[in-house]
């Protein structure tokens, strides 16, 4: 299982390692344009200005767009996007005009334009637009998503946090969702509400450490005792999650276990803990030495003060 | 405990602020100011800060506690052997318009208060950090905010040389 775990992680590297080193070539003339853009897409990566400006270069290229037949059409909304993220409101006006002739009453273009009112910042006019396409199509996963964003992005987080229990009632398997909802709370320091978002994150895909670890650091930011026991058996399935690699999960450990000791001090200490707290200790210190061995020593003396406390 | 002080900051520290909120536009970030206490008997007293640290843009981590622990400890440490302290917090908000200190800037500046009593905390300001990288504007992009705890007072900014002027007065 957690070999599973480890190799997926890996791939997710290997993807973004590519993404980074195709932007690169692109961006420095080195062709693989359209492999960037449709990487970009896959992996839902937001890079907003190298895919402006390399996917405007594509399609002012009428050779090469016309290469890319029906393709083309999916570019010109990769690029509205893009243009919207970089504020080019222009660009993104352009490219939803040559969709719109050609999918004339598309519910997939609505949302476009609709996008492009909340660039604009008319709120208004956004929602309208979008109940519009919830009235003919109510489970618009993306529309639902919109409103969502545009409560956010006014400062209104108790309107995003109704809407969002709302969409999650709906859709309870949108794990991304959950983890929107958990942000939120967070950033509202609704701890206990956070933490059970990814109690249920957990449930559903246990074998992903990132949602491990998100709960620990939850867990240990409320405190106490028992919250803190509970942190550093998370912090240690996502050390056992992602083989060790982890090094905000091996400091964890150590963080939490100092925490403890400085509660219980004078109780009787529990003997299983101590193994694992010298083992994390152990490879952080290998970790260092090999990545950053100028900063050994601040580990080092860290560790100390952790043992002493 | 005087309430007035002034907040020279250094180049490199102004600067790598600023560039770590333009490097994520879209997330809130922070990060910790060090420097040194230059002169505690003036009055106004003055604090230099020589240096910013960065510490997170993830919105998973920012306003949780384990990185700001780990962060405030090993920095204290890394520092301290150049006789630097940390003096300071600086946060840009992930909104363009939001103004507001978050509770997890008031809650990391209150820690940092309690060892270094001068402690600042800066506050990007988002529509001036826009119009500073257009070249509209050579107006600081930051204001700062002093925890004399319990009161909090906002203070005036200035450009002088190399070095950002800040100065608090009650």
């Amino acid at each position: 299982m957690a070999a599973a775990a480890v190799a997926a992680m890996a791939t997710a590297a290997d993807d973004e390692a590519r993404l980074l080193r195709l932007e690169e070539q692109a961006g420095h003339g080195g062709g693989g344009a359209w492999e960037y853009l449709c990487l970009a897409r896959k992996l839902r990566a937001r890079r907003p200005d190298p895919v402006l400006r390399l996917g405007l270069a594509l399609l002012n290229n009428s050779s090469a767009r016309s290469r890319l037949a029906s393709e083309q059409w999916t570019l010109y909304e990769q690029v509205a996007v893009a243009a919207m993220d970089c504020h080019r409101l222009d660009v993104a006006k352009d490219c939803i005009g040559v969709l719109s002739k050609q999918f004339p009453g598309s519910a997939r273009i609505g949302r476009l334009e609709a996008l492009l009112f909340e660039a604009k910042g008319e709120w208004a006019d956004a929602e309208r637009a979008y109940a519009l396409i919830l009235e003919n199509n109510p489970f618009d996963q993306i529309v639902h998503k919109r409103k969502i964003a545009i409560a956010k992005a006014q400062g209104d987080m108790s309107l995003a946090v109704e809407y969002l229990n709302k969409y999650l009632e709906l859709f309870m398997a949108d794990h991304d969702a959950w983890r929107e909802l958990a942000e939120i709370y967070v950033s509202l320091q609704m701890y206990k509400q956070a933490a059970f978002c990814y109690e249920e994150l957990i449930l559903a895909q246990p074998t992903i450490p990132l949602y491990h670890l998100a709960y620990a650091e939850v867990l240990y930011t409320m405190g106490g005792l028992e919250n803190l026991q509970t942190a550093r058996k998370y912090y240690a399935s996502t050390i056992k999650l992602t083989g060790g690699k982890n090094t905000r999960a091996l400091f964890g450990v150590c963080l939490c276990s100092a925490a403890i000791s400085q509660l219980t001090k004078g109780r009787n200490k529990e003997e299983e803990s101590s193994e694992l707290q010298s083992l994390a200790a152990e490879a952080l210190l290998n970790d260092y030495k090999q990545r950053a061995p100028s900063k050994e020593v601040l580990i080092t003396n860290m560790l100390k003060n952790m043992k002493l406390s | 405990m005087g309430a007035e002080c002034q907040y020279e900051l250094a180049q490199a520290a102004y600067v790598k602020l600023a560039l770590h909120a333009l490097k994520h536009p879209a997330a809130a970030v922070n990060g910790l100011l060090v420097g040194r206490l230059l002169d505690g008997a003036s009055s106004p007293a003055v604090v230099a800060v020589v240096d910013a640290v960065p510490l997170s843009h993830s919105p998973h981590h920012l306003p949780l506690l384990p990185t700001h622990e780990l962060a405030l400890n090993l920095v204290e440490d890394h520092f301290g052997a150049q006789g630097l302290a940390v003096v300071g917090y600086y946060h840009a908000n992930a909104l363009r318009d939001d103004a507001d200190l978050p509770a997890v800037a008031k809650r990391v500046g209150d820690h940092i208060f309690r060892y270094f009593p001068r402690a600042a905390v800066l506050l990007l300001n988002n529509n001036k950090l826009e119009e500073a990288v257009k070249g509209k504007n050579r107006e600081p992009v930051v204001q700062v905010i002093v925890l004399i705890f319990p009161i909090q007072a906002k203070g005036s900014v200035q450009l002088c040389d190399n070095l950002l002027h800040l100065s608090i007065i009650k």
